[in-house]
């Protein structure tokens, strides 16, 4: 997920950021990723977006906006990417990855 | 003659344009499973992904664009996602360590790494390739057997931005 560091811009919703996000799914054995914010103690923040859960095929990249209330904002730390986990036997796998970037960070 | 002559030099003159690739190279982090966990059953109370009791150890794989931008989380597991109904209890234990790497420095992973309940913490100051292996082995109740069937667990790999 890029980047590691996005810049928080002003949305068509008045007291509404948007922070604009990539993620490209690098798991062949993943195709479901789930959006989250979170605050340092990795409490969850409220936030919006098309899909909170994405569908990615193999090797696919999909860009996506996520909006945060302007309250929320000095709170909001984490933003993260879930991989998840299917219900089919066949194909589950081992490994759960999750990434995040920095919403309080530098600018990249 | 002269406008023919110009004419045919100009038609042998070889066509060249200039196209630019652009890219740019920014600070990610890419987490791939690299090889899948199996568990091995050696004896009737412990499943284990340890080679020597039958299992396969999980490998998973980071790969950073930019040193100094992330660090890696691994958590081994505690529970099963999915098991038969259990009705003892299940004592836990693993460790995730440096496996490989695509640069020498990237060894002093595993003398720095932080390890805190079954998470296992390294600071990704190298640009490249990193693979990590993480065991983990179940033990069920006091020398009892577990009931049969699919036995699930988890391993949890985080990239936090720092």
């Amino acid at each position: 997920m890029t980047p590691a560091y996005p810049d928080l811009k002003p949305s068509h919703v008045d007291g509404v950021s948007k922070v604009e996000m990539s993620l490209f799914n690098s798991r062949s054995d993943v195709k479901y990723y789930q959006i989250e914010v979170f605050d340092e103690e990795w409490v969850n923040i409220p936030f919006s977006t098309t899909y909170r859960i994405m569908k990615l095929d193999h090797k696919e990249r999909k860009n996506f906006d996520v909006y945060i209330r302007n309250i929320d904002i000095d709170r909001a730390v984490y933003l993260c990417t879930t991989s998840k986990i299917s219900k089919s036997k066949s194909t589950r796998p081992f490994v759960a990855s999750k990434i995040c970037s920095r919403l309080d960070g530098p600018q990249a | 003659m002269k406008y023919s002559a110009f004419i045919l030099a100009m038609a042998a003159l070889p066509a060249a344009a200039n196209t630019e690739i652009n890219g740019m190279v920014e600070a990610k982090c890419v987490i791939q499973t690299d090889t899948s966990g199996v568990y091995g059953n050696p004896t009737a109370d412990k499943l284990s992904t340890a080679n020597t009791d039958g299992g396969v150890i999980p490998i998973v794989r980071y790969d950073v664009a930019i040193a100094d931008y992330y660090l890696a989380k691994i958590t081994h597991p505690t529970e099963f996602s999915s098991s038969p109904a259990l009705s003892d209890t299940v004592t836990w234990t693993g460790e995730t360590s440096v496996f490989q790497t695509s640069d020498a420095g990237m060894s002093a992973y595993d003398t720095n790494k932080i390890v805190y309940g079954s998470t296992s913490e390294f600071d990704l100051t190298i640009a490249g390739s990193t693979w990590f292996k993480t065991t983990s082995t179940a033990s069920y109740g006091f020398g009892k057997a577990f009931p049969g069937g699919n036995y699930t667990a988890i391993v949890v790999a985080e990239c936090i931005a720092k």
